[in-house]
């Protein structure tokens, strides 16, 4: 119902003709209309937060103090635990004296390489002297896991015949503890000195050593094995790298093993992959189970010629080819190695190849460039994997002209096995044979049935803790940075959960490195880190531009909120022209009453 | 870390001068440092063709081209990634079906043997190439469409189509601009995704394209200076389109005199062209890239190099001899593998999705139980029919109180 406003017939009817509607009224004028539009404006204006808020870009929060933080340390440190014990000296030198001038030898060969896992901050040596009439100790702080006196004896030591793995079982049974790194040297047999590396934690030095001052001689030898065995592996240089760390974002390597035919009208040749995989490989994999998740896949492939070539040579009464062809050898045009339906996205996957030559360049020797021939036939290339020459027995008096087929004998098959196995030593920045020599003598290293010996399992599991720290800082600092550059670019959840467990799976694994155990957290920081940078919804294209933003809400709300603001600033200024007009009015009607 | 000279108008503006001197060498020596430690592993090519339809032969003729070269040299097939529209050789436009040629005396069929295209078709988006270039894929992607270098790798980047200033035409559709690509370079380098990064661009005003890079290793090479068109090398009258583009055709010239053993160097290559010949001006932009081109052979680039080490000796073990005696039984040795099958089979599960279950709050969980209730309710459409039908009667009563 509208309303109608009364008549006001008296105030016409008295007031005088001359009022000009234009410049006077005689009613206060109304303000129904303006609180109305001032009101709906007001609200607009109210709930203009709300939509700022509610079209903010979502951006989960992340740590990136914190991130800075760990990638300006991103280090690990090991606790390192020695014992030397001297048996069988009679002339009894002090322990003290002997520990003093271990670690001062130690100190000298660890000062010039400061790479992670070395033994800087927390080292321990305990040193015993036992022989029949006495046995002297220096102090270690906890005495529990070292050497008891009178455990081991001369007579243990069978000098006569070189029974080395007798010799580590028995030591293995007296010594062995986790974590704790020993040395025995004994004094007594035949000539010279002879020094071996066991298949556990500990090694022996077996020599006559009579004189004084040959005694310097066992202290380097003593340190040597401690620094260069024991923390570094056996290898030169530091490696956190990732030149020789074979395992991929995710903790996979998948080791693909393939059988090449290169002329299958020659002879075809197979093998019985299963039984290998399960004497052989088997071990292997459990046991390297806490640094990499393995898997195992093999093909047997026809019609692979290689791509390089070789001449006849009369002397060797074979084909060569020489260390130049190897960058040649695989010929990738040919050899489809990389069918693997195992392997995820991330995975590494490591080729094995056993390349089985076809008649015209059969049999087919590598040559060395000091003018030998090669004993294994193979190469590895790091990060790729390892290739085997192996040739058919009897091929250079084989007169076969239909394609014939033979299965790889079983010794044949060990026999490229355990070049395999000093492949991939190789890959892991090992070396594939038994003798190191060092600076103070040639250590002889004890093979082991699990393709790593205990030691050196410590040594690649302190390095790939290394490695995946470090890498997994590295990750981190790129996303926080790469997140800082883009403002307006949408960071979900996911993102933010994963680095914040990343970063506790880090301070975990710096933690328990620190408390010498060791395990797999630095391996999960790194995927998880990897998964943070890697995930797919970090897209720089598809961030949310200001442009974007204003296309979509303006059409909604500019033409809506023009209207409004018109009308209120029109009603705004008419009630300020009525309101004029009346008190101009009631002015005009003062004055003249 | 790229140190920006900045202009102070404070006192101790030498000291300031002379301290981000200092850091400016510091930084490029620390590089420096670290670039030569990395070795170089592998070469990996990523070939983008970046237009579709008949009339743009010339440009998948120049990919196709450019892929035949890399492969003959040695780079294989799982490392490269070919981005191809691949609408030309089965186009009911084509006078010789299945055949891509790039030269009018048809002497080389491009599409013969053994082509494989990663991006076919629709695929050939910028946020693919982008995906490519940084690595962020969907879990599901396969290893053949993934750029799996590591940060020994040398990539070969081409990219061939229409551009303009700052730009690069994606099948008539979007835009790849100058910027995008300088940001995915600048995280890969971050990632260590490369070692080396060759860019070269075929395109109109090619040189615009690499303007805005500026991460370190990256060499780039453009067929065409800004404001400059490139142009087709000649027109195949029996197909009845340009076969290739001038830029292209003076690379494949200089390429079909090598072989794998070659050691022609890249500056020999950059100095082949001619401007003349080429109608425009070949532009290289070599700031960012430290090594000298005249010591740079192509084959750090185009061909295959393997890092050989020869293996000294085989792992010989005691456990060698024991083999012949004894023989594991079959069954242990069948659960064994079982057993080791079964535990690879559960590791494929995200990891994440175990960890994020753990750490909900109350609140979380009971709306997941509360979900997973309403997915178990089977006639769930019927329950949905009955809320709607009830409405009615509830609206009419609440009008009827309304009056």
């Amino acid at each position: 119902m509208s309303e109608i406003s009364p008549e006001v017939p008296d105030n016409r009817q008295d007031a005088p003709s001359h009022v000009d509607p234009n410049s006077t009224r005689i009613t206060k004028p109304g303000v129904k209309r303006l609180v109305l539009t001032l009101s709906v404006l007001f609200s607009l204006v109210l709930g203009f937060p709300f939509l700022w808020k509610s079209v903010e870009i979502y951006r989960s929060s992340l740590p990136f103090g914190e991130i800075s933080e760990m990638e300006s340390n991103p280090s690990l440190s090991f606790p390192c635990r020695f014992q030397a014990v001297f048996i069988n000296f009679n002339s009894n030198p002090s322990p003290n004296h002997l520990q003093l001038s271990i670690l001062d030898k130690i100190t000298e060969l660890t000062s010039n390489s400061s790479q992670c896992g070395a033994c800087a901050n927390d080292l321990a040596l305990s040193v015993t002297v036992d022989s029949i009439s006495s046995c002297t100790q220096t102090h270690p702080t906890d005495n529990s896991n070292y050497y008891r006196c009178g455990a081991i004896s001369a007579v243990d030591f069978d000098f006569s015949n070189d029974d080395d793995d007798g010799v580590d079982e028995l030591l293995e049974s007296v010594l062995g503890v986790k974590n704790v790194y020993s040395v025995v040297v004994v004094n007594g047999g035949g000539e010279g000195i002879r020094a071996v590396v066991g298949k556990y934690r500990h090694a022996w030095i077996v020599g006559s050593v009579e004189e004084e001052e040959e005694e310097s001689v066992l202290v380097s030898r003593v340190a040597e094995i401690f620094v260069k065995m024991f923390v570094n592996g056996g290898t030169e240089n530091g490696l956190i790298h990732g030149e020789f760390m074979p395992v991929g974002a995710d903790r996979r390597i998948v080791l693909s093993f393939n059988l090449l035919n290169a002329e299958p009208n020659d002879w075809v040749y197979d093998w019985d992959f299963q039984r290998v995989d399960e004497t052989l490989l088997a071990p292997i994999i459990k046991v390297l189970g806490p640094i990499a998740n393995i898997s195992v896949e093999s093909q047997v492939l026809y019609h692979t010629p290689k791509s390089s070539f070789s001449y006849w040579d009369e002397k060797w009464k074979s084909y060569i080819f020489s260390t130049k062809d190897l960058p040649f050898f695989v010929n990738s045009n040919e050899w489809h190695l990389d069918t693997s339906i195992a392997a995820g996205g991330r995975s590494k996957i490591l080729q094995f190849v056993v390349y089985v030559p076809s008649a015209k360049e059969c049999p087919l020797s590598l040559l060395l460039p000091t003018g030998e021939i090669s004993k294994t036939n193979g190469f590895i290339s790091p990060m790729w994997g390892g290739v085997v020459v192996w040739n058919p027995p009897g091929c250079l008096n084989s007169e076969t002209n239909h394609p014939s087929r033979h299965t790889m004998s079983r010794e044949d098959l060990q026999a490229v096995f355990e070049v395999f196995m000093g492949q991939f030593r190789q890959l892991f920045g090992l070396k594939s044979n038994n003798l190191y020599i060092g600076a103070s003598g040639t250590y002889h290293l004890l093979p082991s049935g699990k393709g790593f010996t205990e030691w050196e399992l410590d040594v690649l599991s302190r390095q790939f803790a290394c490695f995946n720290l470090h890498s997994c800082a590295t990750t981190l600092g790129s996303l926080s940075r790469l997140v800082q550059s883009l403002p307006r670019m949408i960071i979900m959840d996911e993102i933010g959960k994963l680095v914040q467990f990343s970063l506790e799976a880090a301070k975990l694994a710096q933690s328990n490195a620190s408390l010498g155990d060791n395990e797999s957290s630095a391996g999960q920081a790194r995927s998880l880190a990897e998964d943070a940078f890697f995930h797919p919804s970090i897209m720089s294209i598809s961030y949310y531009s200001f442009e974007h933003c204003f296309a979509i809400y303006s059409p909604f709300f500019l033409p809506v909120s023009m209207h409004v603001l018109l009308a209120a600033l029109r009603e705004w200024k008419r009630y300020k022209q009525e309101k004029a007009k009346y008190t101009a009015w009631k002015a005009k009607v003062k004055v003249e009453s | 870390m790229m140190v920006r000279y900045k202009m102070h108008n404070s006192f101790g503006f030498k000291s300031l001068a002379a301290m981000l001197l200092l850091l400016i060498l510091s930084s490029s020596t620390s590089y420096r440092a670290s670039a030569e430690t990395t070795m170089h592993t592998n070469n990996w090519a990523v070939l983008v063709c970046t237009s579709r339809f008949w009339f743009n032969y010339r440009h998948m003729a120049n990919t196709l081209s450019l892929y035949r070269t890399v492969k003959r040299l040695g780079i294989p097939d799982e490392r490269i990634i070919l981005m191809l529209a691949d609408d030309m050789a089965c186009n009911a436009r084509n006078k010789y079906p299945a055949q891509v040629f790039n030269n009018e005396n048809h002497k080389l069929n491009l599409y013969g043997d053994n082509v494989e295209v990663d991006y076919r078709g629709y695929e050939v988006t910028v946020e693919n190439f982008l995906r490519v270039l940084t690595g962020r894929h969907e879990a599901a992607v396969p290893r053949s469409k993934r750029l799996l270098s590591d940060e020994g790798s040398h990539i070969l980047l081409y990219m061939t189509g229409h551009g303009g200033d700052e730009f690069l035409k994606f099948q008539d559709s979007e835009e790849l601009q100058s910027h995008d690509l300088a940001d995915a370079v600048k995280q890969m380098k971050e990632k260590h995704r490369f070692k080396e990064l060759l860019i070269m661009v075929d395109t109109c005003q090619a040189a615009t394209l690499f303007s805005q890079l500026h991460s370190l290793g990256v060499l780039a090479i453009g067929s065409s200076m800004k404001g400059e068109n490139s142009y087709s090398h000649h027109l195949d009258s029996d197909v009845g389109v340009s076969v290739v583009d001038r830029f292209t055709f003076y690379t494949l010239a200089f390429f079909e005199k090598l072989n794998m053993y070659d050691n022609a160097s890249l500056s020999s290559l950059f100095t082949s062209y001619n401007p003349t010949l080429l109608m425009s001006t070949a532009y290289y932009r070599t700031d960012l890239y430290q090594r000298k081109l005249e010591e740079v052979p192509v084959t750090n680039f185009f061909g295959s190099v393997m890092e050989t080490i020869h293996t000294d000796s085989a792992y010989r073990t005691t456990f060698s001899r024991k083999t012949s005696e004894t023989i594991m039984p079959l069954q242990q040795s069948v659960e064994h593998d079982e057993s080791r099958q079964l535990i690879n089979s559960n590791v494929q599960d995200q990891t994440s999705d175990t960890k994020i279950e753990d750490k909900q709050c109350p609140f979380t969980r009971r709306w997941n139980a509360f979900q997973d209730k309403l997915e178990k309710i089977e006639r769930i459409d019927s329950l949905v029919n009955y809320g709607l039908i009830i409405m009615f009667p509830l609206l009419l009563i609440s009008t009827w109180l309304s009056r």
